[in-house]
């Protein structure tokens, strides 16, 4: 106890709201264990740990491109968790997660259990012959072998992607979970991860969010006490990963992971928590992998453990302790049990049969990848994005087709306005961000009015961009609600930018190209307000090197609805371009029509000019429509506002048709030139109408640095009228240059 | 050592050629004296030949580009020998800079000026080495002053670094001062219809379009023309060519007789053997004569050398070889170019006459027409007889009328007594 110094000072324990608890079977347990079920157990952890020693076998080979990072070891916690679930229960995990993946594709087609003793249903064998495949980066494969060993997912039986970036499930399947328990159900999800991965934000991040909103997630944590081969407790000072939970308010369970029973419990007892609806839980199975992270050398001969440890794990093997049970309760004979192995490897042999031919003139049990099963290399880029099919017979409009009233009104208003319609109309549409939920519609007036109108759907987050945006891909891909996210200021994307770039703009490509993510990301740029080099930037440049992301940039309160709204109708990721410049103009917009669409890659000619064509958006529009008026007597430029950024929405034909009649380029945007926007699009402009330019594309861009504080210095890093006259005068375009 | 390789300066007075592909691969050793590269010029394919045995380390200009004459195409090493760090090898030789495009100037230093927008980054403009000859064009001013057929050497550029811009090439077309006299229309001062227009298409220009649009241009607004016409009876002369054929395998073309026949009457008449230069008339001892050849793509001239001195079987087999490689586009530089004279025969098409444009620098040339049977008059009477006329188009600036009307009279009574052709 403290003593001295403070003596005056009564020091009394706390004690944590939600509790830490260790599960351990008993014999009792293991009497009472329902015969199917451990029948069941037992033939899911031989089915899996056949598979992983095939995969191994071919990584032996070389016929596995990639690593394979085995599980075998720690089969008995994801079985163990998974028995209980329902196929409509979603998980997601980690590189690591064949076993995982496995073990929910099993259970969701043999809801009845699986026995032993029978060969497997041609169900199962496909599931698993699929699931190889995919392994070994074949079309028949899940994702046509785009995802591999580290991206499997089934969506159909509950499994909804594992991921290779060491935490960057976790906050995906918030997201699954959120829409579990907002869609009324008592479905829950699980996210398996790792001792390593118990260190990283995300994972945090989602422990305190998952907490706060009682989503029915539990967090299940494989503590195999190595993260490559690094010990847990050289990475923590808390190496009983479970004592997290319950600083978070999650109720927490350690359980041994090599005791398939005793998972299974702690898992009934976790699900009975999340399926009231009180939210969150943890779950820490000690387990231990036999193998190095990959391949099929044991850990000791990488010298970061000892033989004798891997030999006292494996003394504990979960198929031996799950086997010594059925027999001892007569339940299943000795031979029943040696033959249902046996069975199941002839199982993963003749599978193997279906992938794999011998080499051509080869060495002896030389094997290869049958040609036919290679996904076409025509494939590589199909499915970065959606079809848009989505937009077929959408009402589209621009602003020559509209025949509404309009107005002349406030952007911002436009801005609330809009997202109010469609929630109203569409009860899928959910809104979340810091603070959007107080100072009448957030720190600008975003969301002016929306949570009082749709308390449950107006969210507002914790400070965690990476948890809650990763939330909001997670309900993205689950696909029942339509996340609508707010950065405060753009520059918070790099606090996210696994979320926003590793996952949202991957995940539809990297899973095959059918599993679409539509999230909308509202990010205001905030250039001339004074906050400086962390909150002024413009993140059209680095959005516009993630082939998945759609950008849309509305310079009107007109643009802005129509673009809101094809941005919500869109089905994938868009980032929707805000400004605060913007929102306090004023400009033409509807005055009662909140539901026209405007067209998909079509950008707005706002000035008709001979000599230069200037390509710009955003706030840059109303500056460089300015700078035009300023050089109209001796220069004639063509101002065009993008409104759509990203490569595959660029309206090229516009572009196109403004060079071949000015023959001089003029982009122009505000922001730092680093992480600027204008260089993709010049390098585009050159290569495709080299003999159209009269000389190089030109730009206008803000400085070098990030704007400071200091007014004077935030006014010369960025560019605005002033600067795009200069830009203008520089080209030697016009009449008199 | 590794060594550059440059484009050579296939064509006199050419400033660049185009690099149409490489013959040997990286790394594969080559004898000398074996094609490593066809080069096209305007007239010509080209193959450059390996001057000692080596092997290319790498190209320094993919195949289909324009490169200057003397600009590095290549660096070559001897066979085996080995090159270690080639990119500091290829640095050495100065060849990086051409290889790649020029790297923008040190990092600005964020000032605003009116003519630099504050961090726009605007590299500085590379200048053109002094006296290189390269013209800095934008790539529409190009396109367009080809549209126009506007001799961009005679623009003075008013962009960055005297880059000619499109508005160069439009004052000049304005101007009219370089554009072709003979040019029917003005194309590039209306707009360009696209190809995708209906009604017709656009044929883009080869190559060979363009230089003979540019040659003859210069021809005829350069070269004061004038013309002679000629007519000769050819009844012997065919009698003639009949004889000489029963024998041979060689078959000897009314033409050869004819450029044969121009041979001897400028041997006769020498002052027709002259080309014009800026300082001096240049008369020339041998004669070689360029002879017309049609080709799928344009017109060509291979020309024929000392053809005094060849028998009529040698000048049908050179000229018949000749031709065949000028339709196949094997013709080499040097085969186009020299000769004072040629001859442009449309016989075969019954053309009755016609007049040629001269080839420069050539002094005149031969149009030749169809020989028909015609009624003549020989004393007082009409007889049929076979006629073949010619027109002779003549620069002014060598040449006076009376040397070109003494050339037609020896060249006409030449063909009306054929066995003197031959003596
Ligand atoms: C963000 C990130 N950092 C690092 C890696 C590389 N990496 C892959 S697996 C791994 C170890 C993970 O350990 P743990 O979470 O304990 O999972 P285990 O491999 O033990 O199943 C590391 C460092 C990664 N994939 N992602
Ligand atoms: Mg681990």
């Amino acid at each position: 106890m403290f003593c001295d110094g403070f003596g005056m000072s009564e020091v009394s324990p706390l004690q944590q709201s939600a509790p830490w608890v260790r599960l351990e079977t008993t014999d009792a347990d293991w009497d009472a264990a329902d015969p199917g079920l451990l029948a069941t157990m037992f033939a899911e952890l031989v089915l899996i740990r056949s598979f992983e020693e095939f995969v191994l076998q071919l990584a032996g080979e070389g016929l596995i491109h990639g690593p394979a990072h085995s599980s075998i070891g720690q089969e008995g916690g994801a079985v163990g968790s998974a028995l209980p679930l329902v196929t409509q229960d979603t998980v997601n995990g980690t590189h690591r997660g064949h076993h995982q993946f496995l073990a929910k594709v099993l259970t969701h087609l043999a809801p009845g259990g699986i026995d032993p003793t029978q060969p497997v249903s041609p169900e199962i064998r496909e599931a698993l012959l699929r699931t190889l495949a995919e392994i070994c980066g074949l079309d028949r494969g899940w994702s046509h072998g785009r995802g591999g060993s580290m991206h499997l997912r089934w969506d159909e039986a509950g499994a909804i992607g594992t991921n290779a970036i060491v935490g960057g499930g976790v906050p995906l399947a918030a997201g699954s979970a959120w829409a579990h328990r907002h869609a009324g159900t008592d479905n829950v999800a699980v996210t398996y991860f790792g001792d390593g991965a118990s260190n990283i934000g995300s994972t945090l991040e989602t422990f305190n969010l998952a907490a706060a909103w009682r989503l029915p997630l539990c967090f299940f944590i494989e503590n195999n006490r190595y993260a490559v081969s690094t010990n847990v407790s050289e990475v923590t000072a808390e190496d009983r990963l479970s004592a997290r939970g319950p600083g978070f308010g999650i109720p927490s369970w350690q359980v041994d992971g090599m005791d398939p029973l005793a998972v299974y419990l702690a898992m009934q007892q976790a699900l009975e928590y999340m399926r009231a609806g009180k939210g969150a839980t943890l779950i820490e199975a000690d387990v231990y992998r036999y193998f190095h992270q990959n391949g099929p050398f044991p850990g000791s001969a990488f010298r970061y453990r000892t033989k004798e440890e891997e030999a006292q794990w494996r003394a504990r093997d979960p198929i031996d302790r799950v086997a010594g049970h059925l027999v001892r309760r007569g339940i299943l004979s000795e031979d029943a049990i040696t033959e249902a192995i046996d069975r199941s490897r002839a199982l993963m042999a003749e599978i193997g049969e279906v992938l794999l031919e011998p080499v051509p003139d080869g060495k002896p049990g030389e094997r290869r990848i049958r040609p036919s099963e290679w996904p076409d290399p025509g494939f590589v880029d199909t499915g970065i994005r959606g079809d848009l099919s989505e937009f077929d017979g959408v009402r589209t409009v621009d602003r020559d087709t509209f025949t509404g009233a309009v107005q002349e009104m406030k952007f911002i208003d436009a801005v609330a306005a809009v997202m109010g319609r469609r929630m109203e109309l569409d009860s899928s549409v959910v809104v979340l961000g810091e603070d959007i939920h107080r100072l009448s519609g957030g720190t600008n007036g975003a969301t002016k009015g929306l949570k009082d109108a749709h308390p449950d759907r107006i969210l507002g987050t914790p400070i965690s961009e990476n948890a809650f945006t990763g939330l909001a891909g997670g309900m993205a891909m689950d696909g029942r609600f339509r996340p609508v996210v707010e950065f405060m200021y753009a520059d918070f994307m790099w606090v996210a930018a696994d979320q926003l770039f590793n996952q949202i703009g991957k995940a539809r490509h990297m899973f095959g190209g059918d599993h679409p993510v539509p999230v909308v990301l509202r990010s205001k740029v905030a250039m001339g307000t004074g906050y400086g080099s962390q909150h002024s930037m413009d993140p059209a440049g680095v959005f516009s090197t993630s082939a998945g992301w759609r950008i849309v940039a509305p310079s009107t309160p007109f643009d802005y609805v129509g673009l809101m709204n094809a941005a919500l109708t869109c089905q994938d990721p868009v980032l929707v371009l805000e400004h605060v410049d913007l929102y306090a103009s004023s400009g033409e917009g509807p005055v009662d029509d909140y539901d026209y669409c405007l067209p998909v890659g079509k950008a707005a000619v706002r000035r008709q000019g001979a000599d230069v064509t200037v390509l710009t958006y955003l706030a840059m529009t109303s500056y460089v429509l300015e700078a035009a008026e300023q050089v109209a007597d001796h220069i004639d430029a063509e101002v065009i506002d993008l409104r759509w950024l990203d490569r595959a929405s660029i309206d090229w034909d516009t572009i196109e048709a403004s060079i071949r009649k000015t023959n001089n380029v003029l982009i122009a945007e505000q922001g730092a030139l680093g992480t600027g926007y204008g260089g993709w699009l010049a390098d585009e402009i050159q290569r495709r109408y080299f003999d159209w330019l009269d000389q190089p594309v030109q730009r206008v861009t803000g400085g070098m640095a990030s704007p400071s504080i200091s007014k004077v210095l935030e006014r010369a890093a960025f560019a605005r009228a002033e600067e795009a006259v200069a830009g203008l005068e520089a080209m030697g375009v016009g009449t008199d240059a | 050592m590794p060594e550059l390789l440059r484009m050579p300066e296939v064509a006199a007075g050419a400033t660049s050629a185009l690099l149409s592909s490489w013959s040997v691969p990286v790394d594969a050793e080559y004898a000398s004296g074996s094609v490593i590269a066809v080069i096209e010029t305007d007239k010509a394919v080209v193959d450059m030949e390996a001057e000692a045995p080596g092997r290319i380390l790498r190209t320094l200009v993919a195949e289909g580009t324009e490169v200057a004459v003397g600009d590095p195409i290549a660096v070559t090493a001897a066979p085996g020998e080995q090159v270690d760090d080639l990119d500091a090898a290829v640095a050495a030789l100065g060849a990086a800079s051409t290889a790649a495009p020029a790297a923008p100037a040190s990092e600005p230093d964020v000032s605003p000026s009116p003519a630099a927008p504050a961090g726009s980054g605007t590299p500085a403009p590379p200048t053109a080495a002094a006296g290189s000859g390269r013209i800095f064009i934008s790539p529409i001013a190009r396109k367009r002053a080809n549209e126009a057929g506007i001799d961009v050497t005679a623009i003075v550029g008013t962009g960055p670094n005297g880059r000619i811009r499109r508005r160069d090439v439009e004052a000049a077309i304005a101007a009219g001062g370089t554009r072709p006299a003979a040019s029917p229309s003005a194309p590039a001062a209306t707009a360009t219809p696209s190809a995708t227009e209906p009604g017709f298409v656009d044929i883009p220009h080869t190559r060979l379009r363009r230089a003979i649009a540019t040659r003859l241009t210069e021809s005829v607004t350069t070269a004061p023309h004038f013309y002679v016409k000629g007519s000769a009876r050819v009844d012997r002369l065919m009698e003639l060519r009949a004889e000489i054929n029963a024998g041979e395998d060689v078959k000897v073309s009314v033409n050869d007789l004819l450029v044969k026949a121009m041979a001897r009457a400028h041997s006769l008449v020498p002052a027709m053997n002259v080309i014009w230069t800026e300082d001096h008339v240049r008369q020339f001892s041998g004669v070689d004569i360029a002879i017309a050849v049609a080709t799928d793509t344009g017109l060509v001239t291979p020309v024929l050398r000392g053809v005094e001195a060849l028998s009529v079987t040698q000048i049908a087999r050179a000229s018949r070889d000749l031709a065949e490689r000028a339709r196949s586009g094997q013709l080499r530089q040097h085969e186009l170019e020299g000769g004072t004279t040629s001859i442009s025969n449309l016989g075969m098409y019954g053309t009755e006459e016609f007049t040629a444009i001269i080839n420069p620098p050539h002094s005149s040339i031969l149009a030749v027409g169809a020989a028909r049977p015609e009624p003549v008059v020989v004393g007082d009477s009409i007889v049929p007889a076979t006629v073949l006329r010619v027109i002779l188009s003549v620069d002014h600036r060598p040449v006076d009328g009376a040397i070109a009307a003494q050339w037609m009279r020896e060249f006409t009574v030449l063909l009306e007594s054929p066995g003197r052709i031959l003596a």
